[in-house]
């Protein structure tokens, strides 16, 4: 992801609320510390459909967001 | 104060206590290190660690997930003075992170899974022997120094150097104690069979060190059966177990075979790929034995021609070949074998250990330079 970002792609990262430290850590290492993350809660593992639902819900409101953010 | 330099230290080097205890808080403070006391990597104790090093101390020879430090001699020397190395095991413990550089060994994925798996150093051959790495009576741990301190060298590396912190790079869901330090030789002198360095491809005079990313051992305790099919039978029961990652990823299991069960199941007649041949065909679970969603959504998904539309009564392989499973010796006397679980999204890679004009190396003395 941080090399499509490199390329001009505009990219975006979903993970879950524990694993914001690493996604956060693997982007600086990546060489893009900014690159946009969206943030869900956890878990998805283990859930059943209607949480599944809720959470994309959840990542489609910061996707647009970061779209949003782009055009500026 | 004396100055030390530091495992993660952008090799600058750092001031700090060379006193044991102080060191230690040291190391806490600063967020070195697995916990356990460590020798202070000063300067002087790096270079007499790097005398056992014929590359270059500022050459990556590969990088360490998921922070992707560079792993030069130098910063690996100082994580084995840590871990309490003698110099002579430094070609061995440069050894096993080299292999892990091999893409094939998923070096991004093992460290920052949430399963508890983490390098387990196999070593074979003569220089096995030199460094008395230990094969024989509790080979697994603890100690002695050379298994210990191996070991603990590696994992420390992998944490300074790679970043592996609990949490933040490291995301093993509860881990397990074998990422303190897992280092094994296989007990070659009493295996009835060709040892895993000449299995994966090298002379029988070679020593070679292969990684694999593994759980702790589970053991397979057989007192009563007198023939291979009774003890291969009891160990395929423990190995055919709904929650490993070898049900439902296509890895490479581990069995540890101690030698009294090795010699009743050569004594049978059984060859090593007769092993693994009865262990692929008989390790198996029904897909009735998995809870249903994990057949709905994890196997007939991930392997919709095999269990897509298959009965419950379909039988689920441990391995996806039988040449898939690692069969080593190790232990002394006794009948406890081990099975020891692996990750998935991953190959071991075994390599052996060669001088620098790149001739495979008969002896550790052979690595000492002039420093």
């Amino acid at each position: 992801m941080c090399e499509l970002q490199k390329r001009g792609v505009a990219t975006a990262v979903i993970c879950s609320e524990p694993f914001f430290r690493v996604a956060k850590a693997q982007a600086s290492a990546g060489g893009v510390p900014d690159l946009p993350l969206i943030v869900i809660p956890h878990p998805l593992g283990g859930t059943g459909l209607d949480v599944v639902k809720s959470r994309a819900g959840i990542a489609y409101e910061q996707l647009i967001q970061i779209i949003r953010d782009l055009q500026r | 104060m004396s100055t030390t330099t530091v495992g993660s230290a952008q090799d600058s080097y750092i001031e700090a206590p060379d006193d044991i205890e102080a060191a230690y808080e040291f190391c806490e403070k600063n967020g070195f290190g697995d916990g356990l006391p460590v020798i202070p990597p000063t300067i002087e104790r790096v270079e007499r660690m790097l005398m056992f090093c014929d590359r270059p101390r500022d050459q990556p020879i590969m990088t360490v997930a998921p922070s992707y430090g560079d792993a030069t001699p130098l910063r690996i020397a100082a994580n084995a003075v840590m871990a309490g190395c003698r110099p002579e095991y430094f070609p061995i413990v440069m050894l096993a992170l080299e292999a892990m550089g091999d893409d094939a060994y998923n070096l991004y994925g093992v460290q920052a899974t949430t399963h508890p798996c983490t390098p387990l150093i196999i070593v074979n051959g003569p220089i096995a022997r030199e460094l008395q790495i230990n094969s024989g009576f509790r080979a697994f741990g603890a100690g002695p120094r050379s298994n210990a301190s191996i070991g603990r060298a590696v994992h420390l590396s992998l944490l300074n150097i790679g970043g592996a912190k609990p949490g933040a790079g490291d995301m093993a869901t509860a881990g397990t104690p074998a990422k303190y330090s897992y280092c094994v030789a296989e007990n070659e002198a009493e295996s009835p069979w060709a040892p895993l360095s000449v299995e994966e491809g090298f002379p029988s005079d070679s020593t070679t060190v292969t990684v694999v990313a593994a759980e702790g051992p589970h053991n397979v305790n057989d007192h009563e059966s007198t023939s291979a099919e009774g003890i291969l039978k009891t160990i395929a029961g423990t190995v055919a177990i709904t929650g490993s990652n070898n049900a439902h990823h296509e890895s490479r299991p581990v069995i540890a075979l101690c030698p009294e069960h090795a010699a009743t199941i050569a004594g049978s007649g059984f060859s090593k790929s007769d092993v693994k041949k009865y262990l692929h065909e008989n390790a198996r679970i029904p897909l009735s034995k998995f809870s249903a969603e994990n057949v709905d959504r994890r196997l007939r998904k991930k392997f919709p021609e095999r269990y897509g539309n298959a009965s419950l009564d379909t039988l689920v392989p441990m391995a996806k070949q039988p040449e898939d499973y690692i069969v080593i010796v190790v232990g002394g006397a006794g009948k406890h074998s081990a099975f020891i679980p692996t990750f998935g999204s991953h190959r071991p890679v075994t390599l052996a250990l060669k001088r620098n004009d790149g001739q495979l190396a008969r002896s550790i003395q052979e690595f000492r330079t002039a420093r």
